[in-house]
């Protein structure tokens, strides 16, 4: 930064009669007043927690997005009428894009820097509503924010968040009739007005959800053999039922944890009891076992084929049936 | 008698019957001697850890256990074993007493018979009080590792795997699914409700009391 400094201060004319101390001063002076400091030290820090494969790019990208921050600031308190014409207006897609930006940045395995970037991408989305009520916002518990649709802060609307989520899943690869399932779980009326907690459980599982089809994807080609066309029916209805009893059995029998509620909750024993099913869990989708099913079902298994899409469903639904109904 | 439970193991449920005095021909019944059946629950043998009672003035106890086994025999596990020091005093009238498995031969038992005596006039009615048999429990090793532990070191066996997709790398697909899915549950778990179905003042206490 010091060297960008020098630099910028060589561009100033030679001529000038002041000495070389007070001219940094001034240049100084000059570039802590524009903030350039803080700006760049912004752009650092996020490209650090992004990691990005095209460094000029990301660059390019966020100073981009910080521009058109500043720019409609002053307009859109004028066009508060403009904003209720029409589901979207343009600064709503705006705001949309720039948090989708922001929610690609990392990845949600990298659990603090996504759990930022769903906080910006949060407050980007929540500072859409119209501000004219900015002044009335009478005190309310909670629970009534449904019903005010136009309060600020209240929440995210809840179109926009149905939108975000759609956005999510179409640009990690699920095809839509894929996701719809997932979305009638997920997505929240348009007058409703979605708090932050739901907000980022939405967000997280359609991230999460792009992995697991993209993954699924890849399952379905390691499992048919490519030459020969698509999977067998009883090879594939195997692996996915291999799955599904690994997933029952981590869930396990609740019942098993109840009966202990009323003694002294021991939470070691707990997690002891845990960890005992996820290794009986993991046990059933060990290649041992899954050799085995592979090898039973193609001697018993039933007849026919199962296609990329049919495979797909079937894994989607394994995942979507699991997915907390909001409500 | 219905047994109440001890801390660590339970007694048997046997019923006892009422004590049968017995006595030669027409007399009246003062022989002193009494018999107690202890009948162990129908078609259950047990393993006899111990005996223990309470002493009501008798004397001296015998035990007679009836055994399983072709033939069913009765086979005397004690012998005149002495409650009272002198039968004609206090001392050892309301003792505890216990009897040992080490003592006796106490296997495969399916009834108990206890013989009292009382030879002594200034003691007329005399009994045992409290009887409790406690079972032998066999040290069962804790069966911890379950099946499907086991299962997993038999990775060497060699299923035929001709034609199949190579079980490894399908594996490795799955358990990332597996891990994806759970995180989405983790997820589930500490997500707040966005309230759709709460109406304002619906739950509040004071109207659930009035119900």
């Amino acid at each position: 930064m010091a060297d960008k400094e020098k630099r910028r201060s060589g561009a100033a004319p030679p001529g000038m009669p002041d000495g070389k101390a007070t001219k940094s001063d001034c240049d100084r002076e000059f570039l802590s007043q524009a903030g350039v400091g803080e700006l760049l030290r912004g752009a650092i820090l996020k490209m650090v927690e992004a990691r990005s494969d095209d460094p000029i790019g990301f660059l390019a990208d966020h100073f981009c997005n910080l521009a058109s921050v500043t720019e409609p600031g002053t307009a859109g308190c004028g066009d508060a009428d403009q904003m209720n014409n029409g589901p979207q207006s343009a600064q709503e897609q705006q705001h949309l894009n720039r948090a989708l930006w922001h929610l690609r940045l990392a990845h949600h395995s990298q659990r603090s820097a996504f759990s930022n970037n769903v906080c910006v991408a949060y407050d980007l989305l929540n500072s859409t509503g119209p501000r004219r009520r900015a002044a009335e916002v009478p005190e309310c518990p909670e629970g009534s924010c449904n019903d005010s649709q136009t309060e600020v802060g209240g929440g995210v609307r809840g179109g926009l968040y149905t939108q975000t989520l759609q956005c999510l899943c179409s640009e990690g690869g699920v095809p839509a009739s894929t996701s719809a399932p997932l979305l009638r779980r997920l997505h929240c009326q348009d007058h409703e007005a979605v708090p932050y907690d739901v907000f980022r459980h939405g967000v997280l599982t359609c991230a999460v959800f792009s992995d697991y089809i993209r993954q699924a994807q890849r399952l379905y080609a390691e499992v048919c053999c490519p030459d020969e066309g698509p999977a067998s029916r009883a090879l594939g209805m195997a692996v996915l039922g291999t799955l599904r009893e690994a997933l029952e059995t981590s869930q396990g029998s609740e019942a098993n944890c109840c009966v202990n509620a009323n003694t002294k909750s021991n939470s070691c024993l707990e997690a002891n009891v845990k960890a005992k099913r996820y290794l009986e869990a993991s046990a059933k989708i060990s290649p041992y076992k899954l050799g085995q099913a592979m090898a039973t079902a193609q001697t018993r298994g039933p007849g026919g084929d199962m296609d990329a899409k049919e495979f797909e469903n079937a894994a989607a639904e394994l995942f979507i049936t699991r997915v907390k109904v909001l409500s | 008698m219905s047994s109440s439970s001890s801390d660590v193991l339970l007694p048997v449920d046997s019923s006892i019957k009422p004590p049968v005095f017995l006595h030669l021909g027409d007399t009246e019944p003062l022989s002193g001697v009494c018999v107690l059946d202890v009948t162990l629950p129908f078609g259950k043998t047990v393993n006899v850890e111990e005996i223990s009672f309470k002493n009501h003035y008798t004397a001296s106890v015998s035990m007679r256990l009836l055994r399983t086994g072709p033939p069913s025999q009765w086979v005397t596990a004690v012998r005149d074993l002495p409650l009272m020091e002198n039968p004609h005093t206090e001392g050892g009238s309301q003792d505890y007493c216990c009897i040992h498995r080490t003592q006796v031969d106490p296997d495969h038992v399916i009834s108990v018979r206890l013989i009292l005596k009382q030879p002594s006039s200034t003691w007329r009615s005399f009994s045992l009080d409290d009887i409790r048999i406690l079972p032998h429990k066999q040290q069962d090793p804790e069966k911890e590792v379950s099946d499907w532990l086991s299962d997993l070191t038999l990775a060497d066996q060699h299923t035929d795997l001709e034609g199949l997709p190579p079980p490894q790398s399908v594996s490795s697909s799955l358990q990332q699914m597996f891990a994806l899915t759970e995180v989405m549950m983790q997820s589930n778990e500490t997500t707040a409700s966005i309230g759709r179905f709460h109406v304002d003042g619906c739950y509040d206490i004071n109207l659930l009391s009035l119900l």
